[in-house]
């Protein structure tokens, strides 16, 4: 699938949301969209699935089978969970007894089966969340398109969907995933495309790269900010103190010395010169003890 | 399309939202048969302007009850143009159910009678013509209530005045001596057709007119919805 110089705005004579896209994602790629709140990640998704049309250039190669696991799920609706399963299975192209399958190998995979006399209203987020999963994967996707999709998901239900993204992938798929919690690092092997001024930049991956820990000094007021404008950057925030008694060394090596070379983004892209926490990827431990 | 078709039907009919204009139709009706029993032709003639806004406001109630969200996932499932016409199809199998009412009520309130004075139009030339006259309303109808969906017109407000607008000029514009009656649906030329003889011709030119105006508004509404997943 190839989004060739793609332009996606909401209205006519509206801002562009996106300009000259142009990024590709092989079968059996996956790719990890960052950015900030409102920086389009969420758009490009939308004209990767098909739900919209770019105003500009085109999406060529799209697979027949796209599944694409919105956001929010739309829980506002009079079904229950097995009757509103069974019919997106029945609208997406699957006869009855292929239907009733897929639905229950489905609900039982995602523990939804015990939810399946429940009406979709009644159900908690993240239930309704992995409802909308589960309509994604009803007919096996060549494209599955997920968008936050940890969000609002249980422990166990986030370690389900890199095992699901493998096995689209495994099947020859394509998988594209926003993420802006910094569950990236969940899915080892993805590609990493930024969104960042209406534009979508690779990132270069970073497996098997030295990595390299830098610490910072920021105001308090600031830290929630700094914390999201670096993980939308790609970074991997191990943790965030109080305290300010070991002063950090890395800035005035910085300024001395030029940055560390180990430090360095590997795309030479334009954030190259913010504050690098540790890059994402293999090796890099958890961000346990994260706040913000 | 046709499961996606089912799903909305059973959408719209669980939210109990359908009683809405199904209630107003009736009651319009109620008011129309009071007066007196009438030819089933004459009668259905005008039965069907009356009907024509309650099933453009059925249409939108339909179209609007599925969340957007929902929507779009259905529009990924089958394409955008089978996600499209999917609700047009619902709406108007719906539609047809409120004209399936509509040509019962007139009999149950004895609103109509049969052949009176010689040279009244038989039973089945008075039911058949008032069905046509009905389903003559469904396409336009349908198109318009497509016109003023959320998914179309946006904003809720924009939606009620399409409507509303659609509604009233359907009828001011069909007016004997209008100066644009082509703009309309033939609603009220057909309910004028009916007091009187038919020939095949004039019905023909009236059916064809109908549909041509519902193919235009649908053509509206698809280009309005290019963009407007």
């Amino acid at each position: 699938m190839r989004l060739e110089g793609v332009w996606a705005r909401y209205r006519r004579r509206g801002p562009w949301v996106l300009r000259a896209v142009e990024v590709a994602l092989a079968p059996g790629e996956a790719a990890v969209v960052l950015g900030r709140n409102g920086a389009g990640k969420s758009t490009l998704l939308q004209l990767a699935a098909g739900v919209l049309r770019p105003a500009r250039g085109r999406v060529a190669d799209r697979p027949a089978a796209v599944g694409w696991v919105p956001e929010r799920f739309p829980a506002d609706q009079p079904f229950t969970v097995t009757a509103y399963l069974t019919s997106m299975a029945r609208v997406a192209g699957l006869g009855a007894g292929a239907a009733d399958r897929a639905v229950a190998h489905w609900a039982d995979r995602l523990g939804l089966a015990r939810f399946g006399p429940v009406r979709l209203a009644q159900l908690s987020k993240g239930t309704a969340q992995k409802v909308g999963l589960a309509q994604a994967l009803l007919r096996p996707p060549g494209l599955l398109v997920l968008d936050e999709p940890w969000e609002g998901l249980d422990a166990a239900a986030r370690e389900l969907v890199p095992e699901l993204v493998e096995e689209v992938r495994a099947r020859g798929g394509s998988v594209l995933v926003s993420d802006h919690r910094g569950e990236t690092a969940r899915l080892p092997g993805a590609r990493l495309w930024t969104v960042a001024d209406s534009t979508v930049r690779e990132t270069a991956p970073t497996a098997g790269a030295a990595m390299s820990v830098v610490e910072l000094l920021v105001p308090a007021d600031r830290v929630t900010g700094t914390v999201a404008r670096l993980r939308a950057e790609g970074h991997q925030i191990l943790r965030v103190r109080a305290d300010s008694t070991d002063p950090p060394d890395v800035s005035r090596q910085g300024a001395d010395t030029g940055p560390p070379q180990a430090g360095r983004h590997g795309d030479g892209s334009p954030d190259g010169g913010s504050p690098e926490v540790s890059r994402r990827g293999a090796g890099v431990p958890s961000a346990a003890g994260e706040a913000g | 399309m046709t499961a996606l078709v089912r799903q909305r039907l059973a959408g719209f009919l669980r939210t109990g939202r359908a009683l809405a204009p199904v209630l107003a139709g009736l009651l319009a009706l109620g008011v129309l048969y009071g007066g007196g029993r009438a030819q089933p032709a004459e009668a259905y003639g005008v039965s069907a302007v009356v009907l024509f806004p309650v099933l453009a406001w059925q249409t939108k109630i339909l179209l609007d009850v599925e969340p957007d969200v929902q929507r779009r996932l259905a529009g990924v499932l089958v394409g955008a143009g089978r996600e499209r016409a999917a609700g047009l199809l619902a709406a108007a199998v719906a539609a047809l159910g409120t004209v399936a009412v509509a040509l019962v009520f007139p009999w149950l309130v004895g609103g109509v009678t049969g052949p009176v004075h010689p040279g009244d139009r038989t039973l089945l030339a008075g039911l058949l013509l008032g069905g046509w006259a009905h389903l003559l309303a469904v396409p336009p109808a349908v198109a318009l209530g497509a016109l003023a969906s959320r998914a179309c017109a946006g904003a809720a407000g924009y939606g009620v005045a399409v409507l509303a607008l659609g509604a009233v000029g359907g009828l001011v514009l069909g007016l004997s001596g209008s100066v644009a009656p082509w703009l309309a649906p033939p609603l009220l030329p057909t309910a004028r057709a009916l007091g009187g003889p038919l020939a095949v011709g004039p019905g023909l030119g009236l059916t064809g007119w109908a549909l041509a105006w519902a193919a235009l508004a649908v053509a509206g509404y698809a280009w309005r919805r290019r963009f407007r997943a």
